[in-house]
């Protein structure tokens, strides 16, 4: 903030993009939205829409003033009028409400959040190892996942076995998807009604987190001995994930590690399938948020040491159908850690 | 961030009350002369366009645009990829992709809403400011309107098939709260068995709140870690059910139950029955048997699942209608302690009491 010139930094916040505060203030809010006025010195103020987030805000900053409103939009703009700071940033630029970033506070909104972006995505090395510590969390998430996956088993039932493990492991967020089916099967979305049914290619993306820092694994199992084409159509999804995990190095961008990827495809007569029509990213960072910067063709994020990115290749193959193969990984000084360790199989469910 | 089931079954959710919904917004539209009605949904921010739609976004952020004919449609910030899986779990006429949502509303009301027609968006100060700003700084701008009031009219009281949802969704609650066993020694043992059967039984989310030693500290926490479970405890389960939230809250003691609890549950239900729209007042249920630290009551008016509506402090004070599904928090200091209660509610009016939602809508 010194260096930006600020005094003081309002930072808004809801469930679902809780990292600006977790990075700021690391608190991470439940429900409603949550406001935070920090400023280079002096008391830092919260603004939160539910009485149980009030208590348990203060409880993590005993000395900050928390304060439940309806509207916490219109109670920062009182403070603002109140207080003597001169420079004033507004971050970010995703949940920012129109009621503050109408007026001037808006103009510092692409700067702040910038800025914020580079603070976040460049780790330190203690955010580093934090995040190396949660992946053990996706590893042995995928092995319930794997005991959970059953014949006549219904998508939900393998979710209820995931999160119940995590919940005993003191992990309190997980996003993930799934799919299962065949050749008809195009993504991945949350869970639904449908039973596992012997020949499904059943795919999910398991993304827990630990002291805040995200993790990603991406694996397919097939219900019962995979097929031929399905093995065929995996083994271009290993080397895929190898060529791009070869190219992360410092020095090296996102797109420099989704162009190795998509070039297995291209080698392989599936080219199309690596367009926005079949897949979205070929990765992205990781850290306070599920969906860092993404992995994508021409994207120029540089790589540097102790960033964190999950690489996969996850996309539609014609004759097998959506299958996903994806690892986290650390940048070091010379490459990159991969910190996942399970086997990048198409593994096999008995019947 | 833990979405678990999400699907539309027509047999809970029919086809025609989701028609009705918007059939009664667009009555509205008509009388207010509004060309379009915008709602935004995100993770976070749901309920609105879920009881237009049946829509959840497990990820991303949408726009649904609601003219005043026709089947409202969404714009989806979502790739195109997920389209069927968006057409699956809900009711919709057209999904378009919108990578910016802003930009697109912009292009889909040039070709569609009437020229120089008010367009009314729900919650339109909290508009994010992503979306907001290419509306804001085009022709639309100064025809924007916030019809965030005229949403909360009609969105409740609550219909049949939302109040039999919510019921089922308050039964897992209240199921996974007696499955959790009183004798575990850490909060990730208790919670594990919480998480387990409700999302067994088909919850879509759960959030857990837990005071795990009342004897230490009676505030409720978010989960992160483990901690040890002292004699008394207190959980605040919030669930979602096809997109019916609830919120139940379940004391603990693993000795003997406090004779203190039973009376303060005794005042409590008496609380309950007092309520009477259109203005929550808990002092009709005479003198609480301790300290009232808060009290709130909360319910669905706009995108917030479940939003403080009235409390001990008056700070969101919004009228409910005769038969609004409500959820009434109340938090007491005891002699011997603190004390959550909560309880999801049809409100009454005049000599009618308010009713317990099992008593109206569970089966």
């Amino acid at each position: 903030m010194g260096q930006a010139g600020l005094d003081l930094l309002v930072v808004v916040g809801d469930a679902w993009r809780s990292d600006y505060l977790r990075f700021v203030v690391d608190v991470t809010p439940m429900e409603g939205v949550a406001m935070v006025a920090l400023g280079r010195t002096g008391t830092t103020c919260v603004w939160v829409q539910h009485p149980a987030e009030a208590a348990r805000w203060q409880q993590a900053l005993p000395l900050a003033v928390v304060v439940c409103v309806a509207d916490p939009a219109t109670a920062v703009l009182a403070h603002l009028a109140q207080v003597p700071a001169s420079a004033v940033g507004l971050a970010p630029s995703q949940v920012a409400p129109l009621s503050l970033a109408a007026g001037t506070l808006g103009e510092t909104l692409a700067a702040c959040t910038t800025m914020l972006d580079g603070l976040m995505v460049n780790k330190s090395l203690e955010e580093a190892d934090a995040l190396a510590r949660s992946v053990r969390l996706a590893d042995e998430g995928y092995a319930v996942f794997k005991q959970a996956a059953r014949v006549g088993r219904r998508e939900f039932e393998l979710v209820a076995d995931v999160e119940a493990w995590f919940r005993s492991q003191g992990c309190p967020e997980n996003f993930m998807i799934l799919g299962s089916g065949g050749p008809e099967l195009r993504s991945m979305h949350p869970a639904g009604e449908r039973r596992l049914a012997p020949g499904d290619l059943v795919t999910t993306e398991l993304t827990p987190c630990a002291d805040g820092y995200y993790t990603q694994i991406c694996r397919t199992l097939v219900m019962g001995e995979p097929s031929q084409a399905q093995r065929d159509a995996f083994a271009v999804f290993r080397q895929a994930l190898e060529a791009g995990i070869a190219v992360v190095r410092p020095g090296a961008t996102h797109g420099d590690v989704a162009k190795a990827q998509n070039d297995v495809f291209r080698q392989h007569g599936l080219g199309d399938y690596v367009t926005s029509q079949y897949t979205r990213v070929r990765g992205h960072g990781l850290g306070l948020f599920v969906d860092g910067p993404h992995v994508l063709e021409g994207m120029p994020l540089v790589l540097e040491e102790n960033m964190t990115l999950v690489v996969h290749p996850n996309t539609y193959h014609p004759v097998a159908g959506y299958i996903v193969l994806g690892d986290t990984v650390r940048v070091t000084a010379t490459g990159c850690e991969v910190l996942t360790t399970t086997p990048r199989e198409l593994f096999s469910v008995p019947l | 961030m833990r979405r678990g089931l999400i699907s539309w079954s027509p047999e809970e959710m029919p086809v025609a009350t989701l028609e009705a919904r918007v059939s009664r917004l667009q009555q509205a539209m008509r009388e207010q002369e509004l060309g379009a009605v915008l709602l935004h949904t995100s993770f976070a921010h749901p309920a609105a366009v879920h009881w237009l739609t049946n829509f959840t976004p497990y990820w991303s952020e949408a726009l649904l645009v609601v003219l005043p004919q026709g089947t409202p449609v969404l714009l989806a910030a979502l790739t195109q990829r997920v389209h069927p899986w968006i057409r699956e779990v809900s009711h919709l006429g057209d999904v378009v992709t919108a990578p910016s949502l802003g930009v697109s509303a912009l292009s889909y009301l040039g070709e569609h809403a009437a020229p120089g027609a008010r367009v009314g968006v729900v919650g339109l100060a909290a508009l994010p400011w992503s979306t907001a700003q290419p509306l804001m700084s085009s022709g639309w701008g100064p025809l924007l309107t916030d019809v965030s009031e005229l949403f909360a009219q009609l969105r409740q009281p609550a219909d049949m098939a939302e109040l039999r949802l919510a019921a089922r969704a308050e039964q897992m609650a209240n199921a996974a709260l007696k499955a959790s066993p009183v004798t575990v020694q850490s909060t990730n043992v208790w919670a594990s068995a919480i998480e387990a059967k409700a999302r067994l039984g088909g919850a879509e989310e759960l959030l857990q709140r837990i005071a795990p030693d009342l004897s230490h500290s009676p505030t409720l926490q978010r989960l992160e870690g483990d901690f040890p479970l002292g004699e008394k405890r207190a959980v605040e389960l919030s669930l979602a059910y096809k997109g019916a939230w609830v919120r139940v809250t379940q004391m603990v003691c693993s000795g003997p139950q406090p004779a203190s609890w039973l009376v303060a549950q005794n005042w409590f239900e008496r609380a309950c029955r007092s309520l009477r729209a259109p203005h929550a007042d808990l002092s009709l249920a005479g003198e609480p048997p301790g300290r009232l630290v808060n009290w709130t009551l909360q319910s669905c008016m706009g995108a917030e699942p479940l939003q403080v509506v009235a409390s001990d402090t008056g700070f969101a004070l919004h009228p409910l209608p005769a038969q609004a599904l409500a959820l009434l928090t109340v938090h007491l200091q005891l002699a011997d302690g603190p004390w959550y209660a909560s309880q999801m509610l049809v409100l009454g009016t005049g000599d009618n009491d308010s009713r317990r939602l099992q008593d109206v809508a569970g089966q």
